[in-house]
């Protein structure tokens, strides 16, 4: 009989348990168990709504404006009829404690039951506008200069359908926002100064970027810089010479000499120099240094001792596409060039090697081995130093001067600076709360 | 000993029958609770998957306009962001509701969307992205069902209140509420039962301008128009604070024999113009003569033409018969916006009428039907978003239901 007992106190301990779990286990209402997501619902109609920008004109009306009322119409035709709502409209603050204050507030119900969502909107005034400040470099205080090779006396070659100086123009157009001080040098001679060691306009002159607008040519200053042992080979008869000067001196300022299409340094350029003399196409002040002009560069910016040497380095893989990061930053600095090019003039990747130079930008994908637009960055080995750089742009005839752009603000990375667009008096916050009426 | 072991066989008996008892009891909670968790995950599934429809373009991203299969599903219009969609990819869809049509002439069945007599969008099913394909590229074939539906969430009706003159009332209502104090701006085309170019019909367009009264409702009025002598069509354009739709209505004076668009090829916008008998027959067959016309909506809402390829006999201008031996005709639209074409035909001078085909789902407000059958289903979860076709304010809803079923072991 005791154990019958027991088994009765059991039954009615796991009875206590079932009626105790069970009003735990309450069931959910078919709302809850299915919901109709009226965050998004609310999103969406704020959008629809403002396809045309008749929400955010309809916010910065007056609160008594009829358009508030062609609104509530819009909004109550928009929203299935089980669904009620509540729009209010807040201005936003930049001052005080108080971030947002109320402008108006519509509704076709008192309540909008015990389960509601909402989403919100932040809609601008037409009479805003937005800036953008760029971040200039340099602006930690190391280099920041842009020179432009501008020289009036000096023709460019390969950069067909345009002048050195309207190339020039949307260079500067185009970077020097991104820079502390742009400086356009308009002469050989003044090239010569900056080659010197001397400023211009009181610029840093040392870490700067130098872009060469002549194309396959490059300036040669009168003088020193056209000497015998200096900018001139006697022995093979070359202004090669030049271009282990030239390499040198980016190596000593640590310049970033960018290159813009074609061939690099192939002719050198001076009218008042080579008055009679033509670059074997007919144009006269230029004087062809073929392929040695390029490996003399690359000797004289390693360090290494000058030869003369004619072998020609680059390749033509023909079509190249932009790498993903390349394309990422069109994006972001609103510079869009044609994803694909045509590269005539390739670098090989084993200069790397040869001549201690890292790619810390890659342009277009490479090739097999040709490289058709990447910053190269000489680093003496284990030193971590970048000691000089070579942005060349291996492309076909005629250049995108967007790309030379693009490719250095891929490597130096400068950050976009947007105005605040919750500023006071400009932005309104529209929030679109929604309940369901009906059923269970 | 004999009662202690009844009172041992009894309570043993009485223990495993509550025990059983309370198994089950148990059992059955934890059933609700599986069931009532696999509702909740399918009402986040439907919501997902709206989401993924609505805000990927697909892949090719104008797969809308291209003849070949997408093999990625998706719906955004691939010029914006956000929910807004292209008005070519909705076209594609095989419309569920519609009963499909044969044309004997190119051996073809067609997806039919139909809005009445002169309102459809013929689409070849070698075309149109099936619902099974469509749930292989969406990842829930075997496991789950949709059906997804489009529709403006504007509707307007077009009424005729007098018919000489012609007095028309334009009703315009949202999901829920009459739309009051909306402008409706419209294009009255009235077809030249004489004149045009030599036997061809031609039309004439009217603009104007109209606003609703507090029960959505604006009345039109056409002095000077007879209903009984000429045909004619209305666009009506209804817009307030963002919101757009369309309406549309037409009266004929005749529809024994009429054209039929068909769409032929998405990427060229070739579409044949087939005579009504070898389509749909009908009691009097005859030669009839059309007129083309493909107009775009511009920002005013009125309607701007453009041009159609007309460099062979066939097209912006012909005549057409039915049976063998009568080729269909054949026009080019322009493939890179959405618009309407607009085809009036002629059998004799008082024997007029005109068809309107939409060249991307939006022109016309045509609503979209897509997926399977959603009747017997144990348990559909629904969601809703608002979205804009080409400018045109519609509604997409969801229906999403389990294919594996809710059968659990108890």
């Amino acid at each position: 009989m005791m154990r019958t007992v027991e088994i009765l106190l059991v039954i009615i301990i796991i009875t206590g348990a079932f009626i105790i779990s069970s009003m735990f286990a309450v069931l959910p209402s078919p709302r809850q168990v299915s919901p109709l997501n009226l965050r998004r619902l609310a999103l969406t109609t704020l959008q629809s709504l403002d396809v045309n920008h008749d929400l955010s004109d309809t916010a910065f009306r007056p609160v008594n404006d009829p358009a508030w009322g062609q609104l509530q119409v819009a909004v109550s035709a928009s929203l299935p009829p089980n669904i009620v709502y509540n729009l209010t409209v807040y201005e936003v603050l930049d001052t005080g404690t108080q971030v947002f204050t109320l402008v108006k507030s519509i509704s076709n119900a008192e309540s909008l039951g015990v389960e509601t969502d909402a989403s919100t909107y932040l809609s601008a005034s037409s009479n805003v506008t937005f800036n953008v400040v760029p971040e200039k470099i340099g602006a930690n205080g190391n280099g920041g200069t842009l020179y432009i090779l501008n020289c009036s006396d000096a023709m460019g070659w390969w950069i067909t359908g345009y002048t050195s100086q309207s190339l020039a123009q949307d260079l500067y157009q185009l970077l020097s926002p991104y820079f502390q001080s742009t400086v356009m040098v308009q002469s050989t001679a003044q090239l010569g100064q900056i080659l010197n060691g001397t400023q211009l306009q009181n610029e840093t002159l040392s870490n700067a970027v130098v872009i060469n607008t002549l194309g396959e040519a490059v300036p040669i200053p009168s003088g020193y810089y056209a000497s015998s042992g200096v900018g001139y080979d006697p022995t093979a008869g070359s202004y090669a010479r030049y271009c282990y000067t030239l390499g040198s001196r980016v190596r000593q300022y640590n310049w970033t000499w960018v290159s813009i299409v074609g061939y690099p340094l192939y002719y050198v350029a001076n009218t008042g120099l080579f008055p009679s003399d033509q670059n074997s196409w007919g144009i006269y002040g230029m004087k062809m240094v073929n392929a040695a002009g390029l490996n003399a560069f690359l000797r004289g910016l390693d360090n290494q001792a000058y030869s003369y040497d004619n072998t020609w380095i680059t390749g033509s893989p023909g079509i190249v596409y932009m790498t993903t990061q390349t394309q990422y930053y069109c994006n972001y600095y609103g510079v869009y060039p044609s994803a694909y090019q045509t590269a005539t003039r390739s670098l090989p990747s084993s200069i790397q090697g040869t001549y201690h130079l890292n790619a810390t930008t890659i342009v277009f994908n490479q090739v097999d081995n040709w490289v058709s637009g990447a910053v190269y960055r000489h680093s003496v080995s284990g030193s971590g130093n970048f000691t000089g750089s070579l942005f060349a742009l291996g492309l076909t005839r005629s250049p995108d001067i967007r790309l030379t752009g693009l490719g250095i603000l891929c490597d130096y990375k400068p950050r976009l600076y947007r105005s605040e667009y919750s500023a006071a008096g400009t932005s309104r916050l529209i929030v679109l709360q929604l309940g369901q009426v009906g059923g269970v | 000993m004999a009662g202690a072991t009844i009172d041992h066989l009894v309570s043993v008996t009485v223990f495993l029958a509550a025990i059983l008892l309370f198994i089950s009891l148990f059992n059955q909670t934890i059933q609700t609770a599986i069931v009532y968790q696999r509702h909740r995950n399918l009402a986040t599934r439907c919501s997902d998957l709206l989401d993924n429809m609505l805000l990927t373009p697909g892949y090719p991203i104008d797969w809308g306009r291209m003849n070949d299969t997408p093999t990625s599903f998706g719906l955004q219009d691939p010029e914006f962001t956000q929910y807004r969609l292209s008005p070519f990819s909705l076209m594609r869809l095989n419309y569920t509701p519609g009963s499909p049509i044969y044309y004997d002439k190119t051996g073809q069945w067609y997806s039919n969307i139909t809005m009445g007599f002169g309102q459809s969008l013929l689409v070849p099913y070698n075309e149109v992205v099936n619902y099974s394909y469509a749930t292989k590229l969406l990842g829930t074939n075997n496991t789950y069902g949709f059906s997804l539906t489009i529709t403006p969430i504007l509707t307007i009706t077009i009424q005729e209140v007098q018919s000489n003159p012609l007095n028309l009332s334009v009703n315009v209502f949202g999901s829920g509420f009459p739309l009051a104090g909306a402008n409706v701006s419209y294009s009255f085309l009235t077809v030249q039962g004489t004149g045009g170019s030599g036997p061809y019909p031609a039309y004439t367009i009217e603009y104007g301008d109209a606003l609703t009264n507090g029960e959505g409702v604006a009345y039109l009025s056409f002095p000077g128009y007879d209903t009984t002598q000429d045909s004619y069509c209305l666009l009506a354009y209804a817009h307030l604070n963002g919101l757009v739709g369309v309406g549309y209505r037409e009266s004929v004076q005749y529809e024994g024999s009429y054209v039929v668009p068909l769409v032929s090829d998405f990427e060229t916008g070739t579409v044949l113009i087939a005579h009504s008998y070898d389509v749909h027959q009908g009691d009097d067959p005859a030669e009839i003569a059309y007129n083309a016309t493909f107009v775009l909506l511009s920002k005013d809402f009125t309607l701007r033409e453009m041009p159609l390829d007309n460099t062979t006999n066939t097209g912006k201008i012909g005549k057409i018969n039915y049976g063998y031996g009568q080729p269909y005709n054949n026009i080019t639209l322009s493939t890179d916006n959405p618009g309407l074409l607009i085809i009036t035909y002629r059998k004799s001078a008082q024997e007029s009428g005109v068809v309107v085909m939409p060249w991307g789902i939006s022109s016309v407000g045509f609503p979209i039907s897509f997926g399977g059958d959603v009747s017997q289903k144990e348990w559909v979860a629904t969601d809703t978003r608002q979205v804009v076709v080409n400018g045109i304010a519609y509604q997409a809803k969801l229906g999403l239901w389990d294919l594996q079923g809710y059968q659990v072991i108890g």
